[in-house]
């Protein structure tokens, strides 16, 4: 190789490099860089208890580092004999979208960008056409006249679409018939969330907001409310928290009209058995699809 | 083994090798490329808060690439079928630069995929065996499986078919053509695979329809071959005035010499132009002129008018009877075509004062024109004659004009057939009227105060019917309109089917929200980066390959310094 040549080939491989760094630059931006532990991390279905036990020890630990308090993370798994069900009296619904935001502290989701696990949908009185919603009304006061309202958030269909989807395996349905997400495990390809009729499921578009640390929610749980993190998919998982461990949704407690109700369904005594059985009317959102939705919408006639 | 390994290294080293052109495309695509990670960089650091996507319309430009590649990967490997189940000798050549532009499109769409997804870093839960792969449920772990495949399959026909040919050995049948029928139906498969992500969702009923698979083919058989008939023409204005490779001199048995010659008259060149038409336009003062220069040549049957590897300056016209041209390549023997009354011969070498590439016979007693290329050239000062001697020297190159009219002929049917399906669908969506055409009305004239698809699906719409109207008519025959009709294919379909197919479906939500998607500058940029790439990858490809196939890079010349090599004009100087 010529003197001329060599200090050719050099200069243009300089340059590339320096291009090529130059390019690479944003990634120093970076906060959330996934540890080596994080990257092999196991399937949930696939771990020992001993793998879950390190799991929830290291998402502590995180927590810990990053608020300073420390969270009491679980793997509540589901109850023999419990199949959840949801009803929601649409004559009762006020609208005021107080599920709304009981939701979002309770599962300390994102405040910004805001993720919200329920849409409550403001629809003019005797048509169910989801077509004619209004999604962001804001009066003085609720309810108006003319209007019912309809909350929708996760269905935890019997037969889910966005579960069929996943190329990964990262949601799927729990024996007590809440469908759940493995933080850890989903890819973010966004496919259930083209696959669900409801649109009841939330992406992380960039890193979930840090809380005021007097809003976190300590009481966490793998499939539920834990910290996610940049690029991964969350939805309702009727608070799996508070419903393993024998406690209501929150959304439902803090329901001011009384228009939720939960329970199980294989519990003949159960208030939803009592409902399902005793109303004549209940509707499936979107029946027709065939995804047999555990979530119940009635009327008081 | 080695000679593999010498050979992936010398097609490494001639990627690197050009002339200025060569290094300012390449340089162009590669600071494209650059800009593209940058932004992807942004955007993996940051999240895909950085795009235009949102919950509302989940996917986006991304996605729509993909969409559109994928068909363009399907149909490149498509036009293996006229050449291996119906012979087409037109096609042959064109088949290898198909499945590299088959290769390319299918790493420029797991580039696209990649970048759509949320955390990559986990793209190993994908893998079959180590991570959780939901197949065969997840239409999206079909799509991973069948692109996969293909990419592979294409890899291994074009690398085998290359390295055969850099060999000169014959490829071995049982090796590459049950990959080839594989390929055939694979092409099908992923782009039927890609349709089905899409009608697979019964929550989206602008994409829950059985027609999405048929159109999706039928775009796709319109843009690919449109995209290859603009490609294959940029690879032959870059290859064209390359010297094809002087072979051994003459055939085994010595044919015998064309027997009388006498000095032409102004009657044999009108002789010339009953049957070459153009001749007429030549004037008188020019065919007085040339007079000198012209002999007419009485060739018994079996006699030669010139053979491979002599230089020569002669070019030859025949007035009466037939003439064939063989060509010698590895021992062997092909007759490359068959001239008769009005078509010329050896022109090639007389223009560029090359070895001959053939050798012509007379079939039988015939009648020839022999000129100098002097006379030659001064006859073709008139511009018919001039387009039509270089029009058909350009045929014997490797991409003929005729095998660029069988890909039209491809995509004059695969549009007629889009359109009809377009017309099928907006028909259904508009006719009955029913609640769940939202979508539709959105694209096609806007609902509640949002439009921005408007605009372009009817762009996508205009295009695809003038450049409907185009193939149907005979202008289209010539290449400057049939370029313009190309592109007009491509664009109207991309938007067809990118913008007009993926955003659509999620406006309004399932929840009847409106909500609009633009994508963003930093999303455009990683998407102009990876198409950068993808004609990065298609370019080295081309410039491997070229050479290979026009037999200048090849295992008897591997002394040679490659850098000598040309990408094309012989006039190009080396590195």
């Amino acid at each position: 190789m010529g003197r001329r040549s060599f200090l050719r080939t050099s200069a243009v491989l300089t340059t590339g490099l320096a291009a090529l760094a130059a390019s690479l630059k944003p990634l120093l931006e970076m906060n959330d860089f996934p540890t080596m532990e994080r990257f092999l991390q196991k399937y949930y279905k696939e771990m020992t208890p001993q793998d879950m036990a390190k799991v929830l020890k290291r998402i502590e630990d995180e927590v810990e580092q990053q608020y300073h308090l420390r969270p009491h993370v679980r793997d509540l798994k589901p109850m023999d004999g419990v199949e959840f069900v949801y009803c929601l009296n649409l004559t009762r619904c006020i609208g005021c979208r107080k599920c709304v935001h009981a939701c979002v502290a309770e599962n300390n989701q994102s405040r910004d960008p805001e993720i919200q696990y329920i849409r409550v949908l403001r629809l003019p009185d005797g048509s169910l056409d989801i077509d004619k919603a209004g999604h962001f009304y804001a009066p003085a006061s609720v309810p108006e006249k003319g209007f019912f309202y309809m909350p929708v958030q996760c269905q935890q269909c019997e037969n889910p679409p966005c579960v069929k989807v996943c190329p990964v395996h990262a949601t799927w349905q729990e024996p007590d018939g809440i469908t759940v997400i493995d933080y850890d495990w989903c890819i973010g390809c966004r496919y259930c969330e083209a696959a669900c009729p409801y649109w009841a499921r939330r992406f992380n578009f960039t890193k979930p907001s840090t809380l005021p640390k007097e809003r976190l929610n300590l009481d966490m749980s793998y499939l539920g409310n834990r910290p996610r993190r940049q690029g991964v998919m969350e939805k309702c998982h009727f608070c799996i928290q508070r419903t393993r461990a024998g406690r209501y949704p929150s959304c439902l407690e803090v329901c001011p009209a009384g228009a939720r109700k939960f329970g199980n369904i294989r519990d003949p005594n159960s208030e939803v058995s009592y409902i399902l059985k005793s109303k004549r009317v209940f509707i499936q959102l979107k029946e027709e699809m065939g995804t047999a939705p555990r979530f119940f919408y009635y009327f008081d006639v | 083994m080695r000679n593999y390994f010498v050979f992936l290294r010398r097609c490494a080293a001639i990627a690197f090798a050009g002339d200025w052109r060569y290094y300012a495309w390449m340089g162009l695509l590669t600071v494209l490329c650059l800009l593209g990670l940058n932004a992807y960089c942004r955007q993996f650091a940051h999240g895909l808060i950085v795009t235009g996507m949102s919950d509302e319309v989940s996917w986006g430009v991304y996605i729509a690439n993909f969409t559109f590649l994928v068909g363009v990967a399907a149909a490149a490997v498509m036009m293996v079928i006229p050449v291996y189940i119906y012979k087409n000798e037109d096609l042959h050549d064109l088949v290898i630069f198909g499945e590299l532009l088959a290769v390319a499109a299918i790493l420029m769409c797991l580039a696209f995929v990649t970048v759509d997804l949320g955390r990559p870093d986990r793209f190993w839960h994908l893998i079959p065996g180590i991570g959780q792969f939901n197949f065969p449920r997840s239409m999206l772990s079909w799509d991973v499986l069948v692109l996969n495949g293909y990419l592979l399959l294409n890899v291994h026909i074009c690398g085998y078919l290359l390295y055969c040919r850099y060999r000169k050995i014959k490829p071995a049948k049982w090796f590459y053509i049950p990959f080839v029928f594989i390929a055939i139906v694979w092409a099908v498969s992923i782009h039927t695979v890609t349709a089905f992500l899409y009608v697979g969702l019964g929550g989206r009923p602008f994409w829950n329809s059985s027609i999405v698979g048929p159109r999706f083919l039928a775009s796709a058989f319109t843009a690919g071959p449109a995209l290859i008939i603009l490609a294959m023409q940029v690879v032959r204005r870059v290859t064209s005035s390359s010297s094809l490779r002087a072979g051994s001199p003459g055939l085994g048995s010595a044919p015998l010499p064309p027997s009388k010659r006498r000095a032409a008259t102004l009657e044999d060149l009108d002789l010339l132009s009953r049957d070459l038409l153009e001749m007429a336009s030549v004037p008188i003062e020019i065919r007085q002129r040339v007079l000198p220069m012209v002999e007419v040549l009485e060739v018994p049957a079996g006699g030669a008018l010139l053979r491979q590897g002599e230089t020569e300056e002669t070019a030859f016209f025949i007035l009466h009877g037939s003439v064939v041209v063989v060509r010698e390549e590895g021992g062997r023997f092909r007759v490359t075509r068959t001239a008769g009354p009005g078509e010329q011969v050896g022109e090639v070498s007389a223009l560029h004062a090359t070895p001959r590439m053939a050798t012509a016979i007379a079939e039988e007693p015939s009648l020839v024109l022999s000129l100098s290329a002097d006379a030659l050239r001064s006859l073709m000062e008139s511009p018919q004659v001039n387009k039509i001697v270089r029009s058909r020297m350009s045929e014997r190159l490797l991409i003929t004009d005729r095998a660029l009219m069988t890909l039209r002929s491809i995509v004059q049917v695969s549009m007629l057939i889009n359109v009809f399906l377009l017309v099928n669908e907006v028909f259904k969506e508009f006719y009955s009227g029913n609640l769940h055409d939202a979508s539709s009305k959105y694209l096609f004239v806007g609902l509640e105060h949002h439009h921005a698809l408007v605009p372009w699906i009817w762009t996508a719409i205009t295009f695809n019917l003038v450049a409907m109207v185009l193939l149907v008519l005979p202008v289209s025959r010539s290449l400057k309109w049939l370029n313009l009709t190309c592109v007009l294919c491509i664009v109207g379909i991309w938007i067809e089917k990118g913008m007009g197919l993926v955003i659509p479906g999620f406006i309004p939500t399932p929840l009847g929200e409106m909500m609009e998607y633009r994508p963003s500058l930093n999303e455009t940029l990683v998407c102009f980066g990876i198409w950068a790439f993808g004609l990065l990858c298609y370019t080295v490809f081309l410039r491997m390959s070229v050479p290979i196939l026009q037999g200048r890079l090849s295992r008897e010349n591997e002394g040679a310094s490659d850098r000598s090599i040309p990408a094309a004009a012989p006039a190009s100087p080396p590195g």
